[in-house]
């Protein structure tokens, strides 16, 4: 029987991380599509299909708390993985009260993003 | 009165050896010697024309003499001797107006000879408000003027009879005594303005800090002032001075720079003028500065006339200010630091999510079996990339923030620039600014410090991203342009779309503490404007015919042998930092 891998979405402006999480987010067994920015990922036919999107916050344009936001509006509820180099307690409550499944600082391990994951896979179903 | 005719008052030839004069036991040329001593002594003028009418006054029994020295306008009685006289009397002169209408006086000035007063006259001499009732037993028997050697009314010698028909011993007497009161008015007048002078050059040298010198090229003979010795410490001893002497003040960085000044003015340079520092005995250090005008005698012999200025004061003032500049500077560099701190962050973390990910993957790669080589390596390329990113970055802030002094080399502003805006591209795009560059090909290099002038570029840059964080209606923009000014200067704008100035707040833009922000100090543009300034620059702002600003430095190219031209096209238009690439990032 195949079974259809979910599908990850990444955006991220930086290279390095759209580079390097694909290989881990494959090796947990999803699908994995990297962007670069958030209106690429909008403007790709990817958005109706992702099940989890991990997003960076600080993006040049539209920045990731304002993808969020478009997809709201879009009534398009996924669950959100952010991620940022900037460490900031406060950001990161206030992104989970926002509805966010979790904020990860860079750089973080394989483990906390297997759990995050986890976490929005659980949102997911319950969704 | 009539005037006399014996013609005794021509200034040359008064000075002699006169019958008359002997007759009393003095002569004229004794008479001159006496006066002379004692202005030689420095006795005042009017000791000095007391003792002359004391004089006159022996020789001629029954006669007072006096001395009227007028002042500069030759209108005025400035001072008056008369030993022989009631003092109430003199003392009635002093500051009286010489009458304009005929009196003895004005007649004896205006014809610049001696008047004979044949009528008694009493109330005669001065007239109207500056009468002065004669004094009584006392009768004006003969005026003379005293006349400068160009024929100016200095005076007048006075003759007063006291007794009735005494003898005047010789009729020329009394204008030879005028000619010795002349003498003696003109030296004390010339000793005066020498000394005067001397006072005044002594005075301008000490407020200058400025000693003089001479040096006869052919003799290598050297005159030069008490003071300059006292500036090189040199012993009052060291007389003659030499340039051996000299030398061996000279400290011993800047001896050979002096020897050679010293053979090209040897080969007849017109002028010269050099800096140096001397050494002393106690080790302490000065600094001199030496301006030197060479001229030629009428033998065709090279002689040079300078002064040397101590501008030891000067030096530490500029050291001082140097090093407060470099103080400011780094505190500038401190507050951009916390502005910047986001960045760094950021710009360190962004790496270090690759390298951590990468290093995972290749680990999981190798775990499996078989295990994927070709993923490992693949991983490892990229975790080795990530670290030299994040290496790149530290390095890059070291450079900016450490301390340390202004260095030179040559640079191209434009690498400069694109160093700046990878650095500060976050900060900038964190507030929603859109870079552009509009760098100039073939732009030559310029001489200086990298780091100051990439603190100059990205103050400008942070300057004029603040000053946009409040539009809203407008893309917020910042082209960094460069471009030659000219043949030999180069060129760096930073142009924005912000809320720009007030033409009143031009001037003011530049001064320390001044800022229209909440946050900031204030002294960035005027550490930005004294970097510039120190690189033979100048740092200006002018606002667009738009909305915003634009802030300029022009700075000289580097030396003309060393401009490697650095090739390349000209970017076509503006064109975009490219987002979302590291292409510029790093």
């Amino acid at each position: 029987m195949m079974v259809k891998r979910p599908l990850v979405s990444v955006v991220d402006d930086d290279v390095s991380v759209r580079e390097s999480l694909p290989d881990p987010l494959r090796a947990f067994g999803y699908c994995v599509r990297a962007f670069s920015s958030a209106e690429e990922f909008l403007a790709s036919d990817c958005v109706g299909e992702t099940r989890c999107l991990i997003l960076d916050i600080a993006m040049p344009g539209m920045t990731g708390p304002d993808l969020q936001h478009e997809l709201n509006l879009r009534g398009q509820e996924i669950p959100i993985v952010f991620i940022t180099a900037q460490a900031d307690e406060a950001v990161r409550t206030c992104f989970l009260k926002k509805g966010a499944v979790e904020c990860l600082f860079k750089p973080f391990s394989d483990t906390a993003l297997f759990e995050a994951l986890t976490a929005a896979f659980r949102v997911s179903r319950a969704v | 009165m009539r005037r006399r005719n014996n013609g005794g008052c021509s200034s040359e030839g008064c000075i002699g050896l006169l019958p008359s004069a002997t007759r009393v036991g003095l002569d004229i040329a004794e008479i001159g010697a006496m006066v002379g001593g004692l202005i030689r002594q420095g006795r005042p003028l009017p000791v000095v024309l007391t003792a002359l009418c004391e004089l006159f006054d022996a020789a001629a029994k029954g006669y007072s003499s006096s001395v009227l020295l007028l002042d500069r306008t030759g209108l005025r009685v400035r001072n008056a001797a008369g030993p022989g006289l009631p003092a109430g009397y003199m003392k009635q002169l002093e500051g009286r107006r010489v009458s304009w209408i005929e009196t003895p006086f004005r007649a004896t000035i205006n014809a610049k000879a001696p008047v004979i007063v044949l009528d008694p006259v009493s109330d005669t001499l001065w007239e109207g408000e500056e009468a002065v009732p004669a004094a009584p037993g006392f009768r004006l028997h003969e005026v003379s003027p005293i006349l400068s050697l160009t024929g100016e009314p200095l005076g007048i010698f006075a003759v007063f009879q006291r007794e009735s028909n005494p003898e005047l011993p010789g009729s020329t007497l009394i204008p030879q005594f005028a000619h010795v009161a002349c003498a003696a008015i003109e030296r004390m007048r010339s000793d005066a303005a020498v000394k005067r002078s001397a006072a005044l050059l002594k005075r301008t040298q000490q407020l200058t800090s400025t000693c003089c010198f001479s040096w006869r090229v052919e003799t290598d003979e050297i005159s030069w002032s008490i003071e300059l010795s006292q500036l090189f410490e040199l012993d009052s001893a060291d007389v003659p001075v030499t340039l051996e002497l000299i030398g061996a003040r000279i400290h011993p960085e800047d001896l050979p720079s002096f020897h050679e000044m010293i053979e090209r003015a040897r080969h007849g340079v017109s002028d010269f003028e050099f800096e140096h520092q001397l050494r002393l005995p106690d080790n302490s250090v000065k600094y001199l500065r030496v301006v030197a005008h060479g001229t030629r005698d009428q033998e065709g012999q090279l002689e040079y006339i300078g002064a040397v200025q101590d501008v030891t004061h000067h030096r530490h003032t500029e050291e001082a200010l140097a090093n407060l500049q470099a103080e400011l500077a780094r505190a500038a560099r401190v507050t951009s630091l916390g502005v910047l701190t986001a960045t760094i962050t950021h710009e360190v973390n962004q790496p270090l999510a690759g390298i951590v990910t990468s290093a995972s993957t290749c680990r999981r790669m190798l775990a499996v079996d078989p295990p994927d080589v070709e993923g490992a390596r693949e991983t490892a390329r990229r975790t080795i990339r990530d670290a030299e990113r994040a290496s790149e970055v530290i390095r890059r802030l070291r450079a900016l923030f450490c301390k340390k002094g202004a260095t030179s080399e040559s640079l191209n502003l434009n690498e400069a620039a694109r160093e700046v805006v990878a650095l500060s591209r976050r900060e900038l795009e964190r507030n929603m600014v859109i870079v552009l560059t509009d760098l100039a090909g073939e732009l030559p290099p310029v001489q200086g410090d990298r780091v100051q002038l990439q603190q100059v570029i990205l103050n400008l840059c942070l300057n004029a991203s603040d000053a946009m964080s409040d539009v809203d209606d407008r893309p917020r923009e910042l082209v960094i342009r460069t471009e030659r000014d000219g043949e030999d200067r180069v060129r760096l704008s930073v142009r924005d779309t912000g809320v720009g100035f007030e033409p009143q707040e031009m001037d003011r833009l530049f001064d320390a503490f001044y800022t229209t922000k909440s946050s900031g100090m204030g002294i960035g543009l005027s550490v930005s404007r004294s970097i510039i300034e120190s690189h033979k620059g100048r740092l200006w702002a002018a606002p667009n015919d738009g909305p915003g600003a634009t802030f300029s430095f022009s700075i000289p190219r580097g030396p003309q042998e060393t401009t490697a031209c650095v090739t390349g096209a000209r970017s076509p238009g503006a064109i975009r930092t490219p987002a979302g690439t590291n292409a510029e990032v790093m």
